[in-house]
């Protein structure tokens, strides 16, 4: 089993002779909740299983060191490294878009080969992302629809989560397109994610996983960034726990 | 003399502009017959180049221009995909880029044979130019200006920088095969002396109630203190500046359309990136600049060579704290001001570092009202509207209370 | 093992507890005087009689010093600015304030207004420290310096006693360099933890009595047996990182510092003030000499090549950069240096520090991820 306990959300996969899922949970509610709890349950409900007959647990993301049945505990580096190639084998270039964190990983021979990760702030993750859509009065799940109705983008050039929400308000007031500020918002993001991920220095293939990899707003602005096919996967969110996963199932192997 | 009439009918911010283009031209040509020219820090001793014959051009106004075209986070975002952190001067970070990117669309200059580089107004200069010298393999030549920790520049000081001239000159020669002119020498410090007080004479006109100018045009204008001072033509067309606010005067006219309801003191570099936005601003609300440090900042002022020297310690960012603060009480009392905006530029760590305790000197010592605000020279991204917009709004609202008290007791 | 752990103990408790060390100076009589980074004239200070004393700032929230500094400006002046505005320097008889990069230059005036009570001696170096124009210049500041604290020591200064001092702070530095070697070696019984601890108590201590307990870790280390530490081999680079929960994470890691290139760090000893027949020149000289470091000019990067020699020398597996979050040069120098490392297909890793955070979970991510990397 896999658990990626994260800022946001908990997810939890269990994999079978590591090639496939027999089960997934995924919770949005992250470390040092209920969520963590509920995810673990959730999956080994789904699966059918108990936890005895796992034969091991890696935990990852931020709360991995709070995790009881977790014996192994990996970065989610590496293991969103590990599921990106498990999900897309032939993956080179990994974009990482979660609650509080932006990162870019290459991968060189099927492992983690370098790394970076945003610096100091909230914007350009999926928190940005939360803030703007409550600017909106809008929920997350509306935004990739309100973005693709969009006819004339309107940049947020702010880097600062405050001044950009000052922004998207003073844009409101003036009676701007919802649609071409979202298209905007996730503009940002992309922007935020080309900048982390050019410091790295892309090689094709490009794969995004993580909570706002679902958006398909981002990941067409993302696209349009770099000039570049994004790939993703509607268990790019599971990514992290994947790779916990098969860590463990490679551990095991190891040790036989 | 039909040539010189048919100068004299362009006004001179044009003619400035001009000039500003040509200094970039030249260079270009300089670099097309095969001469080396160099990149060079905005308040270098111009007089070094000058002499010798040689092109430069100047990264930082370069950022300036690229700023205020619109290029600012495009090439600051290629500078942050280099590695560069977004916390460096966002002069520094377009330059870096262009330096990769070898071109961009707002405006081109010649790539560099090699570096001129003056810490007086910050080390962060030391460091831009080090990676550019490495990145480019090409040599750099520094005077280092230690900030001053006295009223005046002491003779170690004067000692130091000018063993450091002598050093540059050696080695410019070196490495361009040009050859120094001790009369050429004369002839340029008597041409940079005669553009710096031009160029003081023409921003003093600032002191009329109201000003024969827009505060703002002095961000347009200085360009050519920073890049031509050394030329006849940069000494004529400030001296030409002069006359037209003298005429402006003389008629009660200005280049500031709307009526002067207040004058304000701007302190630091213009937000190149919203240049439109914040001059509108206060447009709208009759406030017109009326002071700025950019007068004395490019004014160079000697009569011999260890004065030479001292003058290029005493630009604005090298002096020691109390002389900053006396340049910004003077001009704001002598020019008659109601009030300060203050720009905290995001960029520049040495303008910012001691800008609270200058605006409370300000206060106390100027007695005006003060704002200060969140900007950056060149990168837009860091500068809300918002913000600006809620500040001036409140700072005109102290200025037109005072004014109105002032009427009661002036009525008493 | 017994004694090496006593020694730990004592600096560690010193470099944990400054303002104790301070109070037995002042107690005993002593005129301390406080001393910025990068680089200060101690012995000039210790010439004249009084203590030199860092100060690099501390973990502690800022709220004071906002009403000077702006927020990004580093943590390092800021929190010493503090303490200052707080009193906690007051009894010190002057602060010596260099002015090697842009936060510095600001410092002076902020600390005249803030702190008022305690005399500021600014200390300017020449940038062009290898020309004699430049030798020359800090010649003449030094000179000037010696001059001020003269006149607060209420005591001449000879050139005999500059010579002294000059004597005992490169048997510091000879001494440390030993033990940095040494513990470089064994991982195993010097953490990072206590590295960094030797280093801050050399700020805090008069010099003979850090040599003397130095001097007694450096024997023993260089007698351990060879070590069998299994973690991850890595340099450390940087101004400083001296960031406790930083330096957790390394130990906790199991990483290895086989060598380091801190201003805060190595740096400080690796280089002995040449002897002179006028001891000032000798001073001069040195920052002439010293490479590596951010703040001093470099201009054909030498800090690039020295870092893979050392790389290369030490046997590591690769670089950590700790930065010191707002510091501009540090900032400018990784982009070249990075690219340096990369050519030479030496893994890196850069961390940011900064002496008001408390919470480093995001560098733990990344320190796992980078020994994971190491293998």
């Amino acid at each position: 089993m896999g658990m990626d306990i994260g800022s946001t959300a908990s997810k939890c996969v269990i994999m079978k002779n590591g090639r496939e899922i027999a089960a997934q949970s995924v919770v949005p509610l992250g470390t040092g909740t209920s969520g963590p709890e509920r995810s673990l349950e959730g999956v080994l409900k789904e699966s059918g299983l108990s936890q005895e007959d796992i034969a091991l647990t890696a935990a990852t993301g931020y709360g991995r060191n709070s995790i009881p049945q977790a014996k192994l505990s990996f970065s989610e580096l590496s293991c969103h490294a590990k599921g990106a190639c498990w999900l897309f084998p032939a993956v080179r270039t990994v974009i990482d878009i979660g609650g509080q964190d932006v990162k870019a990983l290459t991968i060189l021979n099927g492992r983690l080969d370098q790394f970076v990760m945003n610096d100091k702030c909230a914007a350009g993750t999926g928190r940005f992302l939360e803030v703007m859509a409550h600017v909106l009065d809008k929920e997350l799940s509306e935004m990739p629809e309100l973005d693709a109705r969009s006819k004339n983008r309107v940049d947020i050039s702010s880097t600062c989560t405050v001044f950009a929400e000052s922004e998207v308000i003073s844009q409101l007031a003036q009676g701007v397109d919802i649609c071409d500020l979202v298209a905007g918002i996730h503009r940002s993001v992309a922007r935020r994610a080309a900048s982390l991920v050019k410091r790295l220095g892309i090689i094709e293939p490009l794969f995004l996983t993580g909570g706002v990899a679902q958006n398909s707003g981002v990941v067409r602005a993302l696209e349009k960034e770099l000039g570049l096919t994004v790939r993703t996967d509607p268990r790019a969110q599971l990514a992290g726990a994947i790779g916990a996963a098969l860590l463990a199932w490679e551990q095991i192997r190891e040790e036989e | 003399m039909a040539e010189l009439n048919k100068q004299e009918i362009k006004p001179a911010k044009i003619r400035l502009k001009e000039i500003a283009e040509k200094a970039t031209q030249d260079a270009w040509e300089a670099k097309k017959r095969g001469e080396k020219i160099g990149w060079c820090a905005s308040n270098f001793p111009q007089e070094i180049p000058t002499t010798l014959g040689i092109h430069v051009v100047y990264p930082e106004n370069h950022g300036a221009a690229i700023g205020a075209k619109g290029g600012g986070q495009r090439m600051c975002e290629h500078a942050e995909g280099l590695g560069y952190s977004s916390d460096i001067c966002s002069y520094a970070r377009i330059n870096f880029a262009y330096a990769d990117l070898k071109e961009c669309p707002e405006l081109n200059i010649p790539q560099p044979d090699f570096l001129l580089c003056c810490n007086n107004i910050c080390n962060c200069l030391i460091k831009w130019y080090e990676n550019l010298a490495f990145q480019l393999d090409i040599p750099l030549i520094l005077i280092d200006i230690p900030r001053l920790d006295a009223f005046e520049c002491d003779q170690d000081r004067i000692k130091y920088i000018r063993a450091q001239f002598d050093d540059c000159i050696r080695r410019l020669e070196e490495i361009t095969g040009k050859k120094w002119d001790e009369e050429r020498f004369k002839e340029v410090m008597a041409i940079s002396q005669r553009s710096s007080k031009a160029w003081l004479k023409a921003v003093d006109y600032m002191k009329y109630v109201p000003s024969p100018f827009s505060g703002f045009d002095i961000f347009n204008n200085m360009a050519v203190a920073c890049v031509a001072r050394g030329t006849l033509e940069g000494a004529e067309a400030f001296e030409q500046l002069a006359r037209e606010y003298e005429e402006n005067v003389k008629n009660g006219t200005s280049t500031f359309k709307v009526k002067e309801e207040y004058r304000v003191l701007f302190e630091g570099i213009a937000c190149w990136a919203h240049l439109s936005y914040t001059f509108k601003t206060l447009k709208n609300f009759g406030i017109n600049v009326t002071s700025t440090i950019y007068g004395p900042a490019f004014s160079f002022l000697y009569q011999n060579l260890d004065e030479l020297m001292a003058a290029y310690s005493y630009v604005p960012n090298c002096n020691i704290f109390e002389r900053e603060v006396e340049l910004r009480v003077k001009d704001a009392i002598k020019n008659k001001v109601d009030g300060a905006i203050i720009h905290m530029n995001r960029s520049c760590k040495k303008w910012s570092g001691n800008l609270y305790e200058l605006e409370r000197q300000l206060r106390e010592q100027a007695g005006i009202p003060t704002v200060m605000f969140d900007g950056d020279q060149s990168d837009p991204r860091a500068f809300s509207e918002a913000q600006y917009l809620t500040r001036v709004q409140g700072l005109v609202e102290i200025m037109a209370a005072n004014k109105r008290q002032k009427e009661e007791q002036n009525r008493e | 093992m017994n004694k090496m752990e006593k020694i730990l103990d004592e600096l560690r408790f010193i470099s944990t507890h400054p303002k104790q060390q301070l109070e037995q100076y002042l107690a005993a009589g002593k005129k301390v005087v406080g001393c910025l980074p990068y680089y200060c004239p101690e012995e000039l200070v210790a010439a004249a009689g009084m203590v030199p004393f860092g100060l690099w700032g501390a973990e502690i929230q800022v709220s004071e010093a906002k009403r000077y500094f702006p927020s990004f400006i580093c943590s390092i002046l800021q929190t010493t600015l503090e303490l200052g505005i707080k009193g906690e320097f007051d009894r010190l008889t002057a602060v010596m304030i260099p002015i090697l990069c842009d936060s510095l230059k600001g410092m002076e005036a902020n600390w005249r207004y803030g702190v008022k009570k305690v005399p500021v001696i600014n200390v300017a170096h020449a940038q062009n420290r290898k020309m004699q124009a430049g030798l020359e210049f800090t010649v003449s500041q030094y000179r000037k310096i010696k001059k001020q604290l003269e006149k607060l020591a209420e005591t001449p200064i000879t050139d005999r006693a500059i010579a002294v001092a000059i004597k005992t702070y490169n048997e510091q530095r000879g001494v440390m360099r030993r033990f940095l070697a040494a513990a470089g070696k064994h991982p195993e019984l010097i953490s990072f933890a206590d590295r960094n601890a030797v280093v801050k108590s050399s700020y805090f201590m008069d010099a003979a009595s850090h040599t003397a307990k130095v001097r007694e870790l450096a024997d023993l280390l260089e007698q351990a047996p060879e070590s069998k530490h299994q973690g991850p081999k890595v340099v450390i680079s940087g101004i400083t990182a001296d960031y406790s929960g930083l330096i957790k994470i390394f130990d906790d890691c199991q990483i290895a510092v086989v060598d380091d290139q801190l201003t805060q760090g190595s740096l400080r000893f690796r280089f002995d003030v040449p002897l002179t027949a006028d001891p000032i020149v000798g001073l001069a000289e040195q920052i002439g000499q010293i490479e590596g470091c951010p703040v001093l000019f470099d201009p054909g990067k030498q800090r690039g090549q020295m870092l893979i020699d050392l790389v290369k020398q030490s046997e590591a597996q690769g670089v950590i950069f700790v930065q010191t979050k707002f510091c501009d040069p540090e900032e400018f120098d990784y982009v070249p240096l990075k690219s340096m490392l990369d050519k030479e297909g030496i893994p890196s890793l850069l961390l940011e520090g900064d002496k008001q955070t408390t919470n480093y979970e995001q560098a733990r991510t990344a320190v796992e991820t980078f020994c994971e990397i190491l293998g």
